[in-house]
């Protein structure tokens, strides 16, 4: 479970990004974040990742008061959240399979395990042929299921995905909204960060909506 | 187990992008140590060579006057109390004359002539056989040429000064060779290290991000150099031991190297030099970390 508490996030050295947000997402929970481009869905993400620290509030995942954590704590958190990054963050001179293996690296699981994984994910994403490919060269809407494969490779409990269908044609996107919905089904609370509305028009979960950093609706789901 | 198996191949990854600077460094690192350990090398050898000449070493007090069994006792007194000492021999005219008219062998008869107490009687002093009194045997014997009735001290003068600055100026360059050594290997492998951090930065930020340990991010940097000086020390003292055996190769037979046994380091000073520059190196790695990979 996470909660938010009256978080506020402003960049040096004005820039008002989050201002007095308050939410709580369920474990196992699948998670809208919608809103114009600039309203604070990359620094809402960025904050539960803890990439960044909130100005001002209080972040809790699973009781534990992220902000506070450091080293090894940090580090163990961190492998338990999987994070697509809206700039994907690739190593452009490392193959696709390198890339999706980092994230399963750092928790030293097996090699076979690694490269068994790194398949199975590939041809989920119609990405097989490109198992050994440079991730420099390729294509943005490639890159960007790469940086989702590498996100959930690991199993982590929490996905946090920042526009994952941006680059996408319609089948694409409905295979990538397959397997994080596949993610949820095994447990996975997923916050997924998008302005494209066919992904979460007709959804049955939550949607909550930002606008210049505030939180201006909270709709849909059950438990409203 | 896994653990390594990452670790050792990040740490391959980092060689093969960066070999250059790390052969750069492994030659610095071997070229240091083999001039640390060659002058380190001369100077254990001197110090040797000073003990067994030290074992020869006398001071020969000429008095004017044979003493008598009182006065004897005074002087080894005040003796003993400068310095311990090996042992005090009197020697009297009628034994002086004995031994130089022994050492003249056949040519014995050129003393016919001279009455037997031309040479004056003396004390020989045996100082301790250890460098410490070589260095002090200037200040002993003013000492003794101090009391009354000496006509003169003797001993080796010449050599003695010349092998005590000989070895004063050894220990300064084996410290400036071993400072060198130290600067060199901690910059060096610094440095080199540095320079991978700073070509992977993007990968280590990543690397943070997934939730890389410290312990995962740096234990390849410290592996890089703690290999830098196992590789490093070893090849310069091997290279040392290598131009040690062409030496007495090369200079065996009678000469100069002969009059002394050169040996070379006993294992546990080898060792010694081989540990302590690999702890240099892993320090090198350590310190550039401690500021380049704040987590
Ligand atoms: N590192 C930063 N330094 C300063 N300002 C920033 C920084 N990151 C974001 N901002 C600002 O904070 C505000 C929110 O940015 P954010 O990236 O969260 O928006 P977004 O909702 O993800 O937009 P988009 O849909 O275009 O990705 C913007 O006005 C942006 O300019
Ligand atoms: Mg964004």
């Amino acid at each position: 479970m996470v909660e938010l508490i009256k978080v506020s996030k402003t960049y040096a050295p004005d820039v008002i990004a989050l201002q007095n947000i308050s939410v709580s997402i369920e474990s196992g929970e699948m998670f809208f974040l919608i809103g114009m481009s600039g309203a604070g869905k990359t620094t809402l993400l960025k904050l539960l990742c803890s990439m960044e620290i909130p100005s001002k509030g209080l972040i809790e995942i699973a009781g534990l008061p992220i902000n506070q954590l450091k080293g090894y704590k940090l580090a163990k958190l961190r492998q338990k959240i999987g994070v697509a990054y809206q700039d994907f963050k690739l190593l452009t001179d490392r193959t696709t399979a390198e890339n999706i293996a980092i994230s399963m690296e750092v928790s030293y699981k097996k090699p076979q395990l690694i490269r068994k994984r790194v398949i199975d994910l590939l041809d989920q994403l119609a990405l097989s042929d490109k198992h050994d490919t440079i991730t420099g060269e390729l294509s943005r809407g490639e890159q960007q299921r790469v940086t989702l494969a590498r996100a959930i490779a690991n199993s982590p409990t929490m996905i946090l995905v920042d526009e994952p269908t941006g680059n996408l044609d319609a089948t694409t996107t409905e295979r990538v909204m397959k397997l994080l919905t596949k993610c949820n089904k095994g447990g996975a609370t997923i916050v997924i960060a998008t302005h494209d509305d066919s992904i979460y028009r007709h959804t049955t979960h939550r949607v909550m909506e930002l606008r210049q950093g505030e939180k201006y609706s909270l709709s849909g789901g059950l438990s409203l | 187990m896994s653990f390594w198996l990452t670790v050792l191949r990040q740490v391959g990854r980092n060689l093969k992008m960066t070999w250059g600077s790390q052969l750069m460094t492994l030659l610095t690192v071997s070229l240091s140590v083999l001039i640390f350990a060659f002058f380190y090398l001369i100077y254990s050898n001197m110090l040797n060579l000073g003990d067994k000449l030290g074992d020869d070493l006398s001071l020969i007090v000429y008095l004017d006057e044979e003493p008598g069994p009182e006065l004897k006792q005074q002087l080894e007194k005040k003796i003993r109390t400068f310095d311990e000492v090996e042992s005090i021999r009197f020697v009297s005219r009628s034994e002086a004359y004995d031994r130089f008219a022994l050492q003249l062998g056949k040519n014995q008869d050129v003393l016919n002539d001279i009455p037997k107490d031309f040479l004056p009687p003396s004390i020989e002093v045996v100082p301790l056989k250890n460098l410490r009194s070589l260095n002090q045997v200037k200040l002993f014997s003013s000492y003794l040429a101090s009391f009354p009735g000496t006509l003169k001290v003797q001993y080796g003068q010449d050599w003695v000064e010349r092998f005590y600055y000989f070895t004063k100026l050894l220990s300064i360059i084996v410290l400036l060779s071993g400072t060198l050594l130290i600067l060199t290997t901690i910059f060096m492998v610094a440095y080199t290290i540095r320079l991978t951090i700073l070509g992977r930065q993007a990968e280590l930020e990543l690397l943070k991000l997934v939730g890389a340990t410290n312990n995962y991010i740096r234990t390849p940097f410290l592996l890089e150099g703690l290999l830098q000086g196992i590789l490093g020390s070893t090849f310069g003292i091997t290279a040392l031991y290598i131009l040690f055996q062409w030496i007495k190769l090369r200079f065996s037979g009678p000469g100069f190297l002969n009059l002394f046994e050169f040996t070379f380091f006993s294992p546990s000073i080898s060792f010694t030099i081989i540990g302590v520059s690999i702890l240099l190196c892993t320090l090198g790695s350590y310190t550039t970390m401690q500021k380049f990979l704040r987590i």
